[in-house]
């Protein structure tokens, strides 16, 4: 069990998440969902709160910290490396997981090629491994977003608005991804989406973030006919989301 | 070393962080409103101070001379700036600052030789004018040049104007928002480009004008752009990007621990301004004050 | 990639340049070889400045310290004291490595450009140090007539001696850059954010390519010192750190040889426009301009882009 209590000056959020489910965080533009996914990132520091990882205060490490952890992230801008291959991409992911940075001496085109390969193929990116990240189109670059993020071999994934800026068939195919990786690997995954059928769709619980703060967390249903969430999104109408 | 011997340090020391500031707040302009980090601003400043040397013969090398060449010269300086600024930098705003370094660098290259074409090798000098020379007595007898006394009425005038300038001119203000938000003051209809050429032919002048003072008390040399730029640079780092009372304080630190570090210690006095720029951009990395950036 | 004129058929060509570098102090009179030392060692400045420059995205703006320290420190061990001058020739580098761990460890904290204004600082603050210290490194005169073994000292013996270390030091950046550090360190520099989300410590990584950057940079200094025999303070000037960036722009700061090319490039276009006029600066200027204009990347970036023909980059804004 996961609980996070993160409170940054103006937030007040709270998120709980469970081992092997997939969990959303939803809010309008300007909630604080991609500063929340920052705090747990490391790549901010909260003023007060807490997070804690498999029982373990992770409050404060740096993002380097945090990968070693085994909790991996994907960025809503594409923060890929553009003049590399997607394969060279991938492979320095994996290379960090496995410790090699410091290697100065062994080419890397002898190192976990396999592997490479492997994750590749299981996010359908083989075909386009040796073409430059730069000049793909903006659905590969946020699949390899997410390859990059599974290099860790993480045990805990978070996806910054995964499939923004998809076509349909892209977003259908990583939407399959993502539940995919829940299926094979046994991954947990938290994600923000402003795409309320694909929230609908595959979270299995949901936490509603509006200016900074929690209003609640819950399942679909609990949250599709809560009233606050109603407040916040539709202006107090009495129906039901969808 | 009494009192009077440091208190006249200090003097001096202040005299030359007017010249400092003057140049160092040009660069401190461009660099804060056109993000440039123009390595080039030793060059105008070499120019302006041969420029005046030129103005001064021309009419007569007394008094007049030296009027003609503090308003002549800087103009000179701010003709040519305007031409490289429309002829070449204009295009090239987009690009990374390193490009925009190596650039003006090229353009220091440029104009180094181009001093030597028209001027020569040997060095020039330019005569005090008549008014100005002289020693007023200081504290204790020690005699100050008048020179120096003018550059030190000179400083703040220039630092008040340039004051007014930025802040309550409708050129200044736009200029500041420019520094923060190019696109956004493009989109409400103002010509960028002509703000930005505005701006940067104000600071090449500024270093025309610290070339210009400065003449009459150095020898005019090749390779005075040389030294002063690397001074103006960290001047400027010091004193926080494009913040003119910044460039101030930092050509105070600079001007001020140059001249005290002589007094302490000769031989190596002139480290004491490298020692200082380091202590403060180990504190405060940025700069000692608030950059536009 | 960016050291793919190195694969297959350009490591013929390779072994081609190296064998008839080896001939040339047979075929061309004593000034061209003395030429082609300076410009493998500045080349050799120029490659360990875009070590972090070009493939760590790091700010090196003041790369001349190094190169500077590097010499010093050889020449003042061989002069002042009574060791082996083949020690003093691993002093100079590991003294220049030294120092960029220092220097490294106080600039590291800041980036982009604040990384090189406080680098351009320290160096300067370095530099007035020797430039002063008369006593000690000959301030402003330098230091002359400095004595090397006698196998290198005569003009073919340095140029053998720069080749084979030139050669050698190319060769291990080579490898540095294709193994898992070097991809790491290409990677820190098109995305930061995302090398230290993949567990990379970016401030630890780039340091160490300072580290090497200066240590290579030190070498560089210590062969100038075996091909000409004096060290001055003007080898630590920031104009030289500028000169060096813009050989690695000139020649192509993403490519792996590009520094080299324009190393010779700027070597050789000095040389032979001094022939005609003093105003070499001026020309070197103008060109300087034209290659930012017209060839961004470099001429070995733009030679790489005609070969490769379709790829086409989306560049990443800062």
């Amino acid at each position: 069990m996961k609980s996070f209590d993160g409170f940054k000056a103006v937030n007040n959020a709270n998120l709980d998440v469970q081992k092997g489910e997939i969990i959303a965080v939803i809010g309008p533009n300007g909630a604080g969902k991609t500063t929340l996914f920052n705090l747990i990132s490391g790549i901010l520091k909260p003023d007060s709160g807490q997070v804690l990882f498999k029982g373990e205060d992770i409050t404060g490490l740096s993002p380097h910290e945090v990968c070693r952890k085994r909790i991996s992230r994907s960025f809503q801008v594409v923060n890929v490396f553009n003049r590399l291959t997607i394969f060279e991409n991938t492979q320095i992911s994996i290379l960090s997981r496995e410790r090699h940075t410091w290697n100065l001496f062994t080419p890397s085109s002898t190192l976990a090629v396999d592997e490479t390969n492997e994750l590749l193929k299981n996010v359908g990116l083989y075909e386009k491994k040796d073409s430059v990240s730069g000049s793909l189109s903006h659905g590969d670059r946020k699949v390899l977003e997410i390859a990059m993020a599974l290099g860790g071999n993480p045990e805990f994934l978070i996806l910054d608005e995964p499939t923004a800026g998809m076509s349909p068939e892209e977003t259908t195919r990583c939407i399959n991804l993502i539940q995919g990786l829940r299926e094979k690997f046994g991954l947990t995954i938290l994600f923000c989406e402003h795409d309320m059928e694909i929230v609908f769709g595959i979270a299995s619980r949901i936490m509603v973030m509006v200016r900074g703060a929690t209003i609640v967390q819950g399942t679909c249903e609990e949250v599709r006919c809560n009233e606050a969430v109603q407040d916040a999104y539709l202006g107090g109408s009495d129906v039901c989301l969808m | 070393m009494d009192a009077i011997g440091i208190l006249n340090q200090i003097f001096v020391g202040l005299s030359r962080t007017v010249i400092l500031f003057i140049v160092s707040s040009g660069l401190s302009l461009i660099l804060g409103v056109l993000r440039i980090p123009n390595v080039a601003h030793g060059s105008l400043y070499m120019i302006g101070a041969f420029m005046a040397f030129t103005f001064s013969k021309l009419f007569g090398g007394g008094d007049l001379g030296f009027w003609m060449a503090l308003i002549g010269a800087p103009c000179a300086v701010a003709l040519i700036s305007l031409a490289a600024e429309r002829g070449i930098f204009q295009y090239l705003y987009e690009r990374e600052h390193l490009m925009l370094i190596l650039l003006t660098f090229a353009f220091s290259l440029v104009f180094g030789d181009l001093v030597k074409i028209v001027w020569g090798g040997e060095y020039k000098s330019v005569p005090v004018p008549y008014m100005f020379q002289g020693f007023v007595p200081l504290f204790g007898g020690l005699p100050f040049p008048l020179y120096n006394v003018f550059l030190l009425v000179c400083g703040p005038i220039i630092a008040i104007l340039l004051w007014l300038l930025v802040n309550k001119t409708k050129i200044g203000k736009i200029a500041r928002a420019a520094a923060v938000d190019r696109e956004m003051v493009g989109a409400v209809g103002i010509n960028v480009s002509w703000v930005f050429a505005i701006v940067f032919v104000i600071g090449c002048l500024l270093a025309g004008l610290g070339g210009v003072l400065v003449a009459p008390t150095v020898s005019v040399t090749l390779g005075m752009d040389h030294t002063l730029i690397i001074e103006a640079f960290l001047i400027v780092i010091m004193g926080g990007l494009g913040n003119i009372w910044g460039a101030l304080l930092g050509a105070l630190i600079f001007g001020l621990s140059q001249s005290m570090g002589i007094l302490i210690w000769p031989q190596f006095g002139i480290i004491f301004p490298y020692l200082a720029v380091v202590v403060v951009l180990i504190f405060r990395p940025t700069g000692l004050l608030k950059s536009t950036w | 990639m960016a050291t793919g004129i190195l694969n297959g058929k350009g490591r013929i060509w390779l072994i081609v340049a190296l064998v008839a570098l080896c001939l040339v102090p047979f075929a061309l009179p004593r000034f061209y070889v003395y030429l082609l030392s300076i410009i493998l060692l500045y080349g050799l400045f120029a490659m360990s400045n875009n070590f972090p420059l070009g493939f760590g995205g790091i700010y090196q703006l003041h790369h001349a310290v190094f190169y500077g320290v590097g010499a010093y420190g050889t020449a003042l061990v061989i002069t002042k004291s009574g060791l082996s001058p083949w020690l003093a020739f691993l002093v100079g580098p590991l003294v220049a490595a030294a120092l960029s761990l220092v220097m490294g460890l106080i600039c590291i904290r800041l980036s982009k450009l604040y990384f090189g204004m406080l680098q351009i600082s320290l160096g300067s603050l370095v530099w007035a140090v020797v430039y002063r210290w008369y006593s000690f490194t000959g301030g402003d005169d330098g230091i002359h007539g400095i004595s090397v073994p006698d196998i290198i000292s005569s003009y073919q013996g340095a140029y053998y001696f720069t080749l084979v270390v030139t050669a050698v030091s190319l060769f291990i950046l080579y490898r540095i850059l294709k193994s898992p550090y070097g991809s790491t360190l290409q990677g820190i520099r098109d995305n930061p954010v995302r090398s230290a989300m993949i567990g990379v410590n970016v401030k630890r990584h780039q340091l160490l390519a300072l580290i090497i950057a200066g240590f290579f940079a030190g070498v560089a200094g210590t062969l100038f010192v075996v091909v000409d025999n004096t060290v001055f303070p003007d080898m630590m000037f920031w104009t030289l750190s500028m000169e060096a960036v813009i050989m690695c722009l000139l020649g192509g700061w993403l490519t792996f040889l590009g520094p080299m090319l324009g190393a010779a490039l700027i070597v050789l276009i000095r040389t032979f426009v001094s022939t005609y006029t003093v105003y070499w600066a001026l020309v070197l200027g103008i060109i300087f301009m034209l290659v930012i204009f017209f060839l961004p990347n470099g001429v070995l970036g733009w030679i790489e882009t005609l070969f490769k023909g379709k790829t086409k980059l989306v560049e990443a804004k800062e």
